[in-house]
């Protein structure tokens, strides 16, 4: 045998194998069994011989070895090629719910309070003349008094027109400071129009504190509604009467669908109207045994499911309570 | 309230640019609702072609029998001719002209044309064509006026009303008088006095007013008049009352709606000659009185807590609120007992609830009227009823009890600035008070009259500087002191809950708390309801969502799935009402598609439940499940078509089952030793039973236990199944012997077989 001879067919081989198949049959043929050089190995009597012989049989097998990874990952690469997947194809459908845009809104609210250090509290709905008129300092002849406006239970109960009385019951319970924003549903005796729902949802934020001031009311406001409907939102008051808070006043909201150039949303005025506020009358924080000399507060209210409106351009109530999961699944 | 500027210019001289009124007004003192042009557009030198005419002749048009062919002056050198199809009027008359070329409400232009052969040069007007009224009768025949005079001169052909919203503390603006007030404080304008002067008196006749009620009506002023002619009111006073929105009716009623628009205390007027013995008594209502039919035809029942006014035998009006059918003012009217009152808010405020009759006088009583206006408002009826119906005045009465003080209020400028957050220079607010009718004394404020509900304490005094400077006011943040803010575990719970869900593809409505109707008897009922439908405080959220669900069907969506979490309202007597908040779900699918979302909704939470079978109304007698928070069960066939799981669970019962927080377990030092067993027993024997019995068993070793497969078959028997469960036992403190897990698996067996006479089959 030679082995030099060898070597050069073996690599010619090698070099023209062209598929997996092929290197494995130079295998056999160049290293089986009964191939030449493992004969050659088996015959050999001196040391010189074996490791020449030995150190042939290693380089061949590292050609054979280098070749086939090449040949398999050419094969491979073919193979894949052809495994083709259209990939506009929908994938496998997992069900997926929504929240509601109220509640999507509840967060936001909640979480724009939070991060001002307020506590977030959900009372209850049914309430108590005491709780829902008198303690918030609502005048004898205040309409909202009347039947035609709330709905109630007996002369004693009925379903709660606005959260305060949840801040009557957080004042009652402790001292301030207090920070607190209420969410909830609450109720008026309105009849159902496209904008109408006698049921809805309001935030209302209340802060009692020493020398807080009109100026931390507006302040605090014009973060909350920028948390709700975006950075460059503007905040104006306008004067305005609530029982419950002395001096009081209408925010406005700069309109966040046109961006004060005029829409129908803001009747082209570029304002949108969003809830009241003013400055805690001292009655109500007399009623709850805190000094109005001392502390000073603030709140202001507005409705969840209108900022949802607005944060979502939904024109009308509806939308809101009859649960369509076509409307549904856009969230 | 409506403000016709026409109006307020006789009180304030209103001269800056509309929109800086509106906006000044918005800001400060009223939402301004809506400013409305009325009338006859005012573009350039149109408001020149509308004149008074003198009306020279008039006769039949020669080829038209219902046409007038009128010669108007009209302060040109020649007459215009004027074809008309009015008949008030003859040779004489003042009269509204439109020239040709004018502009009418509405765009028209008018222009020479001919009718029916004879030129007509213009239009003689009627209120409609002015748009300052709804008469049809004829067109507006004027007192007196010389012809070529500007119309605008002595009508408001055009006109802006402004539209505002006043709110409840502000009574003393339901008047054009006081709104100039307001406007000549804001702008720094001068005000003219109160209109209304007395006439003479003609007589010293004796008005009979007897008031057994001080409490409920301080004040009663009440005049006589005789001889007077009811018939309508002239023109201007008719524009003035359609531009505020009332409706003219005839002299003597339009005077009272005039004076109660001008400046805000409203008036009656009684027709004398009906009231029994020509008395007044102000009193409430007596026990055997049942009834009074009101001006409005309508039958009203009487209350013994109703103040009334009464003749000297019976009731004849609801004080404040509405005079009744028979006193009241008519045609054949000659003799006018007029009523300038003040009446108490609260009291006639229950009245007017009762009768579901709010007014446009009790919307001002209930609300506080000035009971010093009551003068004012007499003198200014007076002078108008006499200088429009020709009638005397011939007797007076002014019954009052000790009227109240006006409040005197301490006041510090520096707690104010303190209070707004803006540094307000004292001589500024101080003029700011005065400027509104506050007089000062040394470090308090006397307050007026018309404020005095509003205005009597400090801080009332500083809404006044506010509203003044809201504008300036900057925005700051509370200077913060020990508060922190965080969600309430419930809160954060009541999140994963809805994220969950959410996340096991259940998407989330808002359904109404109030129902048709509920399984419990006792739920709370309104007493007023808006509809059938919304009548009733639910006390469990399932119906609801079978309602939504149902709608959803109905629209044809698919794969519905729906949960809510909200309060039900469970009644407590005389109590208010207990109220949970709930999670409920209901969703496409059997039993145990819905039992497999609550238990990842459990293992999303944590808690380990206890799975009983149950009953309940709404659910498939057989497929209905209870654990410590609430149900879970297959929907009863009866309410919708098809498969449906639903679930409601009460969330504090739930919360109070959630872990406060995880303790780590150490799983993977020490392997598992993983063990299938399948035994057969009887069919009823609960899988449920099979796991529990083999955890008592086993005892703490015995990490998991999870039934697998459930078979039946012949080889397991008639009346019997196979349940295979997957057994994992596992100590995080050493690795378990082969020897020691195959002990526990035979206590398991041992226990089977024992309380159930399980068979083991593998
Ligand atoms: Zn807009």
């Amino acid at each position: 045998m030679d082995p030099q001879a060898l070597e050069n067919d073996a690599l010619a081989a090698v070099a023209t194998a062209a598929s997996t198949d092929e290197i494995e049959r130079v295998r056999v043929e160049y290293l089986g069994r009964k191939s030449e050089l493992k004969l050659a190995l088996r015959e050999v009597r001196d040391r010189e011989t074996g490791t020449a012989l030995n150190a042939l049989r290693e380089r061949l097998e590292g050609a054979i070895d280098g070749r086939e990874a090449e040949l398999a990952r050419a094969e491979l690469d073919r193979q894949l090629t052809e495994d083709v997947v259209d990939v506009t194809l929908p994938g496998e459908e997992f069900q997926l719910g929504t929240l509601h845009p109220t509640t999507l809104t509840r967060r936001i609210i909640e979480d724009a309070f939070l991060g001002l250090g307020y506590e977030v509290i959900d009372d209850r709905e049914v309430e108590t003349v005491h709780y829902n008129f008198d303690q918030l300092a609502f005048a004898p002849t205040h309409p909202s008094r009347s039947h035609r406006d709330t709905f109630f239970v007996d002369d004693e109960r009925l379903l709660r027109t606005e959260t305060s009385p949840s801040q009557i019951h957080v004042m009652e319970a402790k001292q301030p400071p207090i920070y607190m924003v209420s969410l909830g549903r609450v109720y008026r005796r309105d009849e159902i129009t496209a904008t109408r729902f006698p049921i809805f949802h309001q935030f209302e934020g209340l802060a009692v504190d020493r020398s807080l001031t009109l100026a931390d009311l507006k302040g605090t406001l014009l973060h909350v509604m920028r948390a709700l409907f975006g950075e460059q939102r503007q905040v104006r008051f306008r004067t305005h009467f609530f029982p419950f808070t002395e001096p009081s006043m209408e925010p406005d909201v700069s309109c966040p669908i046109c961006d004060m150039r005029g829409c129908r949303t803001c009747k082209f005025t570029g304002w949108i109207e969003l809830g009241g506020s003013g400055m805690v009358d001292p009655e109500v924080l007399t009623n709850v045994g805190i000094e109005p000399e001392e502390w000073t507060g603030f709140a202001f209210g507005c409705g969840i499911e209108r900022s949802a409106q607005l944060r979502h351009g939904i024109s009308e109530i509806r939308p809101f309570w009859e649960n369509d999961l076509r409307t549904l699944r856009q969230f | 309230m409506r403000v016709p500027l026409s109006w307020l210019r006789d009180y304030v001289a209103v001269g800056m640019p509309l929109d800086e009124l509106a906006s000044r007004l918005d800001v400060s003192t009223a939402v301004v609702a809506a400013v409305e042009h009325r009338g006859v557009p005012d573009l350039d030198g149109n408001l020149a072609l509308f004149r008074i005419g003198k009306v020279l002749e008039a006769g039949k048009h020669p080829d038209a029998d219902r046409l007038q062919l009128c010669v108007v002056d009209v302060g040109e050198a020649e007459p215009y001719q004027i074809v008309c199809g009015a008949w008030n009027f003859g040779v004489g008359a003042t009269v509204a002209v439109a020239l040709p070329g004018a502009e009418l409400p509405g765009g028209l232009v008018l222009e020479r044309r001919t009718l029916r052969g004879k030129e007509s040069a213009g239009m003689i007007l009627s209120e409609r064509e002015l748009q300052l009224g709804e008469d049809h009768l004829g067109i507006i025949v004027l007192d007196d006026g010389e012809a070529g005079t500007p119309l605008a001169d002595v009508l408001p052909i055009h006109d802006v009303v402004l539209d505002l919203e006043i709110t409840g503390n502000r009574p003393d603006l339901l008047s054009v008088y006081g709104v100039a007030r307001e406007v000549a404080a804001l702008f720094r304008l001068d005000l003219e006095p109160p209109p209304g002067m007395d006439p003479a008196r003609e007589g010293d006749e004796t008005v009979k007013v007897t008031v057994e009620d001080w409490e409920g009506c301080p004040r009663y002023v009440g005049r006589l008049f005789r001889d007077v002619r009811i018939g309508p009111s002239p023109a201007w006073l008719r524009a003035r009352l359609n531009a505020a929105g009332m409706r003219p009716i005839s002299n003597v009623v339009d005077v009272t709606n005039y004076v109660m628009l001008g400046l805000g205390n409203p008036l009656h007027a009684f027709d004398y000659e009906t009231l029994a013995d020509g008395e007044i008594v102000v009193r409430r209502a007596r026990a055997d009185e049942r009834t009074l039919r009101t001006l409005d035809g309508v039958e009203r029942a009487l209350d013994p807590s109703d103040l009334m006014i009464a003749d000297a035998k019976r009731a004849v009006a609801f004080a404040g609120i509405m005079g009744g059918e028979e006193t009241e003012i008519s045609d054949t009217t000659t003799h006018v007992l007029l009523e300038a009152a003040n009446f108490e808010p609260t009291g006639l405020w229950r009245t007017s609830e009762r009768l579901r009759l709010p007014t446009e006088g009790s919307n001002r009583w209930v609300k506080g009227v000035d009971p010093y206006l009551a003068e004012h408002a007499a003198a200014l009826a007076t002078e108008l009823i006499v200088k429009l119906t020709g009638g005397h005045w011939v007797g007076h009465t002014d019954a009052r009890a000790q009227l109240p003080e006006r409040p005197v209020v301490r006041f510090r400028p520096e707690r104010a600035s303190a209070f707004i957050g803006l540094e307000v220079d004292s001589e500024e607010q101080h003029d700011i008070l005065a400027r509104l009718g506050n007089e000062r004394r040394d470090g308090e404020y006397l307050v007026p009259s018309w404020r005095a509900r509003d205005l009597w304490r400090e801080v009332d005094l500083i809404e006044e500087i506010a509203r003044f400077r809201l504008a300036d006011v900057p925005f700051t943040l509370p200077v913060r002191r020990e508060m922190m803010g965080r969600l309430s575990r419930f809160q954060r719970l009541r999140r994963q809950v809805e994220d969950a869900l959410v996340a096991l593809g259940c998407s989330e409505v808002y359904t109404p708390s109030l129902v048709e109707s509920d399984s419990a008897d006792d739920a709370l009922r309104l007493q007023e309801p808006i509809s059938v439908e919304l009548a009733v405080m639910r006390t469990a959220l399932l119906p609801s969502l079978v309602d939504a669900a149902r709608q959803n069907a109905d629209a044809g969506n698919e794969r519905i799935a729906l949960f809510e979490i909200a309060r039900v309202y469970l009644p407590r007597r005389d109590e208010l009402p207990e109220e949970r908040v709930r999670v409920a779900g209901i969703l496409e699918g059997g039993f145990l598609h819905t039992k497999g979302v609550v238990e990842a909704l459990l293992r999303v939470l944590h808690v380990d439940a206890n799975w009983m079978r149950s009953e309940h109304p709404l659910l498939h007698p057989g497929k209905a499940a209870r654990i410590e928070a609430g149900v879970v069960g297959e929907l009863h066939p009866t309410q919708l078509d098809g498969v449906w799981g639903a679930f409601e669970l009460d969330l504090d019962t739930l919360f109070a089952r959630v872990p406060e927080r995880i303790v780590y377990e150490d799983v993977l030092t020490y392997p598992a030793v993983l063990q299938d067993i399948a035994v057969a027993v009887r069919e009823e024997v609960e899988v449920g039973a099979l796991v529990d019995t083999a955890r008592e068993a086993a005892g703490p070793l015995l990490r998991e236990a999870k039934v697998f497969d459930v078979y039946r078959g012949e080889q397991v028997g008639e009346g019997r199944k196979s349940v295979a469960l997957h057994l994992s036992f596992q100590s995080s403190e050493r690795t378990l012997t082969d020897e020691e897990a195959a002990e526990a698996r035979g206590r398991i067996v041992e226990a089977l077989v024992d309380r159930f006479d399980a068979a083991l089959r593998a």
